[in-house]
């Protein structure tokens, strides 16, 4: 007996000093910790931001759509993997489902794609390494962005969901939320500027607890980037510039503050509506736009047409152009992968080095002899 | 024609031929007076674009608004007699249904349905085909019922279901639809005026001219009408006959103008109600011309807005002619206290 009572005082005892210890331990952890939250440096994304709490990280998405007044904020923990709270989520991710063909080139460059298990309309991937996994089913079809096929993804039950939102209203992420689904809304392309939409590689960086690698990866991006602004920067003839295309009576086009023309800016190009301003695109009338740009040296994207019959066709003063009878139209929409996606739109907000070298390539053909158009192709 | 009526048409063809040179003077450049005539008389201009904006862009966007505004007013007016009912326009029948789902099988069911579909839609002429091609099927299958059921209102009802079927079918596409081809219906579903080079312009009034010839045929039906079916009957009218020139005349018109520019809204419906109220009578002589022009003055009114003359921008022009025109006639009808029917 005194033999049981003693193991039953010392295990006791032992049990107290170990709590005590842990408890002891955990707490000056989380004192010390909360002295060196570090928040995760970003130079030109505005739309989030990660900190560092060391047990845990916080990501806030400040920007999920445009004018978005709410700001999410998400625990990541490396708990392993039991689900906890609403808005915690357990690292790293899994299995993942994005909702956007834009979300897809990060997962790829951070070399993940494999976590990816459901995608809806996967009939726009375009990646050579994700296609493959479409194909044999591996990635299965959520039907459409707008209403996604809940029981599927229920089913796929991923550790979480990237989605996108034009204004926050989307009921199936929400009917998933409610399932024990984490949500994360991604907002690229709320951004302001190429390199900031890239910069939301880190955004998955931290998902995947590959922050060194997107951090690396995205440096890259933004080296070859500013190099080849630098490169245009000395270049002295600067071509005009038309872009978009008339559906009806209004030519939409690119307003002076958008990625686009501030990639053409980086160009070195005469974008000429450089010096508009406003959110969303310019609404024209045809006038307006041939009275300005009849004799602009380039058109680029003109919008979804892709042959220069289909242009004219489509408006008999598409051919007035100077751009059209020099057939010095560029497009993005004849390079897509194998079920028709256009790859520029994948790929392009990804790598705006790519972009701005097909840019400096098409404008200043002297420069970048040696390179070879990744997007842009001459309108046939 | 009493004198009155004189002094009105008279006024209302002047109004129509200021209209059309306010409408091609005015846009989104500003061009001299000088110039515009210099161009429309094919004599040197300062500037080639002018010239270009005026006689291939102003000019054919007129015209196709003098036919859209007389074209779809006319059909309306045809319909409201022949079913004697005054919310019927050419769109109730189902005219305009049959259009849009044409124009959404090539657009949006390309993908679904691929192969010859999808052949249609890279040919310049696809849209308006299809267009064209859906519009008569509808007509066809109202007209077919139209020779078993007697009764006007029972076909009415019919135009109605027949749109919500092709309504039903085109949210079917649309769903399946790609973002690309959605946008693409949609702008087709804004209406343009703006969008028809000359080739495409003459085509356009050949069709026009023949459903304009057919609801001239018309006249003496379409009064006789007016007075209920058992009595124009009794007057020795051909009832089947003559409802089926009236119906052919106003898909020519109606399916046309919605094929080459789009559903227009308000003006079908509308324009005769406008037109009776200035002219305070259903003799179908003096309202068909009158109806001609009014509806070709208050089409190049809503063009001439839409345009937002010296801005860059422009609205579509199906926006305009309801925001525009709809309280017009409210406040007509509030006015006076009654339609004239």
């Amino acid at each position: 007996m005194s033999l049981l009572l003693q193991k039953k005082y010392v295990s006791s005892i032992l049990f107290f000093v170990l709590i005590g210890f842990f408890s002891c331990k955990k707490e000056k952890e989380s004192t010390t910790e909360a002295f060196v939250a570090k928040e995760v440096k970003l130079k030109y994304a505005k739309g989030f931001s990660i900190k560092d709490l060391g047990m845990y990280k916080t990501l806030e998405i400040k920007s999920p759509w445009p004018n978005a007044e709410t700001t999410f904020k998400y625990v990541l923990a490396n708990y392993g993997d039991d689900r906890q709270a609403d808005n915690t989520i357990s690292l790293p991710i899994k299995k993942i489902v994005v909702t956007s063909t834009t979300h897809l080139p990060a997962l790829e460059l951070l070399g993940v794609e494999q976590t990816l298990v459901g995608f809806p309309g996967t009939k726009y991937i375009s990646s050579e390494k994700i296609r493959p996994r479409v194909d044999s089913g591996t990635i299965r079809e959520l039907g459409k962005n707008e209403g996604i096929n809940t029981e599927v993804l229920l089913e796929l039950n991923p550790d979480l969901v990237v989605g996108f939102g034009i204004d926050g209203n989307n009921r199936s992420l929400d009917l998933i939320e409610r399932a024990g689904i984490p949500v994360i809304f991604n907002g690229d392309w709320v951004e302001e500027s190429p390199l900031a939409k890239a910069e939301w590689i880190k955004f998955f960086g931290v998902l995947f607890n590959k922050e060194k690698e997107a951090d690396s990866i995205f440096n890259r991006i933004e080296t070859e980037y500013l190099n080849a602004k630098k490169l245009a920067k000395n270049v002295k003839n600067r071509p005009t510039i038309l872009s978009g295309a008339m559906h009806n009576d209004i030519w939409y086009l690119p307003n002076g503050t958008s990625t686009e023309a501030q990639l053409l800016r980086d160009a070195n190009t005469d974008y000429l509506w450089n010096d508009s301003k406003g959110t969303g695109s310019l609404q024209l009338n045809f006038e307006s736009v041939f009275m300005k740009a009849q004799d602009a040296d380039i058109w680029l994207s003109p919008s979804n047409y892709s042959s220069l019959e289909k242009l004219k066709n489509a408006s008999a003063h598409n051919a007035e152009f100077k751009a059209f009878k020099n057939k010095n139209i560029y497009t993005t929409n004849n390079t897509t992968g194998a079920t028709g996606g256009v790859l520029y739109f994948e790929l392009g907000m990804s790598r705006p080095d790519l972009v701005l070298k097909d840019l400096i390539k098409i404008c200043h053909p002297e420069l970048l002899t040696d390179y070879n158009l990744f997007f842009f192709k001459p309108l046939e | 024609m009493s004198k009155t009526y004189t002094y009105s048409f008279l006024a209302l063809a002047l109004t129509l031929v200021l209209c059309f040179f306010v409408n091609i003077s005015l846009g989104s450049v500003s061009i001299p007076l000088k110039a515009v005539f210099n161009s429309l008389l094919n004599s040197n201009v300062e500037q080639q674009s002018w010239q270009h904006i005026i006689l291939n862009y102003r000019l054919p966007k007129a015209i196709t608004a003098i036919i859209v505004g007389s074209g779809l007013g006319i059909s309306g007016l045809l319909m409201q007699t022949l079913f004697r009912n005054p919310l019927a326009g050419p769109f109730v029948l189902g005219i305009s249904s049959g259009a849009s789902l044409g124009v959404a099988l090539v657009i949006l069911g390309s993908g679904v349905f691929g192969g010859v579909l999808a052949s249609l839609f890279v040919s310049k002429w696809g849209i308006v085909i299809a267009a064209s091609l859906g519009s008569f099927l509808v007509l066809l299958a109202v007209l077919m019922v139209s020779i078993r059921v007697r009764d006007t209102m029972a076909i009415l009802i019919i135009g109605l279901m027949f749109a919500s079927i092709t309504a039903a079918i085109v949210s079917v596409l649309s769903y399946f639809g790609s973002a690309e081809q959605l946008q693409q219906y949609v702008f087709w579903g804004f209406g343009s005026l703006g969008n028809l080079s000359w080739s495409d312009l003459t085509i356009f009034l050949i069709i026009y001219v023949l459903g304009i010839l057919a609801s001239l045929c018309s006249i003496k039906s379409l009064n006789t009408l007016l007075l209920g079916e058992n009595y124009a009957k009794s007057l020795g009218l051909n009832i089947k006959k003559s409802r089926l020139i009236i119906i052919i005349a106003t898909s020519l018109l109606a399916g046309t103008i919605t094929a080459f520019t789009g559903p227009i809204a308000f003006i079908g419906l509308a324009i005769p109600h406008l037109t009776r109220q200035i002219f305070n009578t259903s003799n179908h002589k003096i309202l068909l011309p009158a109806v001609f022009l009014l509806g070709g003055i208050v089409m190049l009114v809503c063009d001439s807005i839409a345009q937002l003359p010296n801005s860059d921008y422009t609205l579509p022009i199906n926006a305009i002619t309801a925001l525009i025109g709809a309280p017009v006639v409210i406040w007509l009808l509030v006015r006076k206290r009654g339609m004239v029917f």
